[in-house]
């Protein structure tokens, strides 16, 4: 699990056991930083041991554990109420090859901030994103924040772009690779343009914090950044309170647009000794009650269509996950790394999405 | 007999966590086991080998490792004996100065890589702010975003945090120096620079090769600071061999390739360190 700094899942956990007076589940904390939980959980499963039983589980690992054989398959023991009830993609990002292994609960996606006290009208395309950048920057402000660190980051916040150009990266069923389309290098060359002249020129070296930061001092017009943000820029001590409004990400003239879809479940392992009781626990803590007082809580977005905030509708409608193979952490190495190459100059666009394409069909071609 | 029974419980610990992991690591590089094979043991032969002879991700990351490693190590050298000398020549508050210094070894490097992410950082970071206020630089320079100044970044929070240990190394063996040798020169008439080449110098020979093995396979093995400031990045221009074996081994789950190249590796350090030994003890041998 997560640090549970506030003692959130521990109440949860208590909850489940005083029901259960019979099963003891023991909760592990891990480091906050996910890809280092990942590293636990296989670690555990490569010693093909106990370990963990139940696994809180971001999106995109499930491909990967799924097809290491590392997951109990779930799909016949969710009940149908509850496949309604969940949202479609996050079920949908929960399995691999037609069949559940991670019960939703936390939903994410990628958000398009922006300050409605000086953009008027929300922003819809690419080019309002620009103009209202350029109309409202100044010495102290900049136009648009977004994360473009070598990291799975710079991905989501590309594949949004690309998607909002009509253009894809990957089909998991076909395994084509879309890298050097048209599409592609228009996103591309807008992400690029973008560094220097409305977004600071280190935002190729920005995460989610150092971005989010500078918004909430009221620096910039634009941040594109996760939901988690939208409770931030509301307290009482932020600068911009009020005065921040959400779309997801823009997209070019008759096209849609598109947010990465995040999130977190609840997974089993195929090594528990345990597995009825590690069910048990999934079913009892993606429950709504359960799922709506850690949202009280952490701020965490339920996964599940009754409990979902009506402001953050419209961008988990237009939430799509990224591709589901079992290679994704190489797919998204080989295009983080040309795409960071391509945004600090060391090849031009068309190199970078020709080479990562040429990479990605060796990777995951037949 | 009796008295090497004593020995078994360090012999069960050293080979429980070095010997049995080091000689799987050796084993696997020659077999294919991956996420990609479904986890089946296939021995492979050399196959992983040659893979890794035509992999210009991993002559790449070799090049990073190497360019830093000989600049921070020649760096963090001279740094490090500069201080020793100074610090030797204290009599009064030496603990005091010699604890101080050492301050920044002690501290775990991936919280040392967060600080100095933010010092570099273009927009809140201090380095600009002081380049700046002193009329150096007209606007902020985002240290991390290109290849060379993410380089000089890295090299320059490793030199931050290591000189102290060569320092402190090289300090110990100032002191071990007998000073009838100095008093001997001074009755000859010799000057300052006279007495650091024919006592001081060679004196700390051993410690010098001591200092030098260490940092250069702890440089050569960086992973920490690179991983939390610039993630190998822009476009892996930082990315060094342990980060990619990281990322080869758990990222990727090829346990197989994974393991042909930190074996590499540790074969390539192994031959830096036998022609350091070489260069070095063998010269001064009668010192050690």
């Amino acid at each position: 699990m997560e640090p549970d700094g506030s003692g959130t899942w521990s109440d949860v956990i208590q909850r489940f056991n005083d029901l259960h007076p019979d099963a003891r589940i023991r909760m592990v904390e891990g480091p906050p930083a996910t890809n280092t939980r990942e590293d636990m959980y296989s670690t555990a499963f490569l010693s093909q041991s106990g370990g963990y039983d139940v696994v809180f589980c971001d999106v995109v690992w499930v491909p990967k554990f799924a097809a290491a054989g590392w997951l109990l398959d779930l799909s016949d023991r969710l009940p149908a109420a509850d496949r309604q009830d969940f949202l479609d993609e996050d079920l949908k990002a929960g399995s691999y090859r037609g069949r559940l292994y991670r019960v939703p609960a936390f939903t994410d996606a990628g958000v398009l901030y922006y300050r409605k006290d000086l953009v008027a009208d929300s922003p819809a395309t690419f080019d309002d994103l620009k103009k209202f950048s350029e109309r409202f920057k100044d010495e102290k402000r900049w136009g648009f924040l977004w994360q473009g660190k070598q990291y799975e980051g710079l991905v989501t916040n590309f594949l949004e772009v690309l998607w909002g150009y009509g253009g894809d990266w990957i089909d998991a069923e076909t395994k084509e690779v879309f890298l050097d389309r048209p599409e592609a290098l228009l996103a591309l060359q807008f992400v690029k343009s973008t560094i220097g002249t409305i977004s600071p020129p280190g935002v190729t070296t920005y995460s989610e914090e150092e971005s989010r930061n500078l918004f909430q001092d009221g620096r910039a017009v634009f941040l594109r950044n996760w939901l988690y943000v939208w409770a931030l820029t509301a307290r009482e001590d932020s600068p911009v309170k009020g005065r921040v409004g959400l779309v997801p990400m823009v997209h070019a003239p008759g096209k849609t647009n598109r947010a990465t879809l995040g999130g977190w479940g609840f997974a089993i392992s195929r090594f528990t000794s345990n597995p009825e009781t590690a069910w048990k626990f999934v079913e009892f803590i993606t429950r709504p009650d359960q799922l709506q007082y850690i949202h009280e809580r952490l701020g965490r977005v339920p996964a599940r269509k009754s409990l979902v905030p009506p402001e953050f509708e419209p961008i988990l409608r237009a939430a799509r996950p990224r591709p589901a193979i079992p290679e994704y952490a190489q797919a998204s190495d080989i295009l983080q790394r040309w795409l960071s190459a391509a945004l600090s100059d060391r090849v031009s666009p068309e190199f970078a999405l020709r080479e990562a394409a040429r990479e990605t069909r060796l990777l995951v071609g037949p | 007999m009796k008295r090497y029974a004593w020995f078994i419980p360090a012999l069960v610990l050293v080979t429980a966590v070095l010997v049995y992991p080091a000689l799987r690591t050796l084993a696997l590089s020659f077999f294919h086991l991956s996420l990609g094979n479904g986890f089946r043991l296939e021995f492979g032969g050399l196959d992983n080998f040659v893979r890794l002879v035509g992999d210009s991700r991993f002559r790449a990351s070799l090049v990073v490792t190497g360019f830093f490693t000989i600049v921070s190590v020649t760096i963090e050298f001279i740094l490090g004996l500069l201080l020793a000398l100074a610090v030797n020549g204290f009599v009064r508050y030496q603990g005091v100065v010699r604890t101080t210094l050492l301050v920044p070894w002690t501290l775990p490097t991936a919280i040392i890589a967060v600080l100095w992410g933010w010092i570099f950082n273009d927009q809140y970071g201090v380095l600009n702010e002081l380049l700046i206020r002193s009329g150096v630089l007209h606007s902020p320079i985002a240290w991390l975003a290109g290849p060379n100044t993410a380089m000089a970044a890295i090299i320059l929070a490793d030199v931050w945090k290591t000189v102290p240990f060569v320092f402190i190394i090289l300090l110990a063996g100032l002191q071990r120096i007998p000073q009838d040798l100095y008093e001997a020169l001074e009755m000859d008439g010799a000057g300052a620079w006279a007495k650091f080449r024919y006592v001081t110098w060679p004196y700390l020979m051993p410690f010098v090769f001591v200092s030098l093995t260490f940092r250069i396979i702890q440089a050569f093995s960086i992973f920490d600071l690179v991983y939390v400031m610039t993630g190998g990045g822009p476009g892996g221009a930082t990315e060094t061999v342990s980060v990619y074996a990281y990322q080869t081994l758990m990222r990727y789950l090829d346990l197989g390739y994974g393991s042909t190249i930190v074996v590499a590796t540790v074969l390539l350090l192994a031959t830096v360190a036998l022609g350091l030994y070489a260069l070095l003890v063998r010269r001064y041998e009668r010192l050690f």
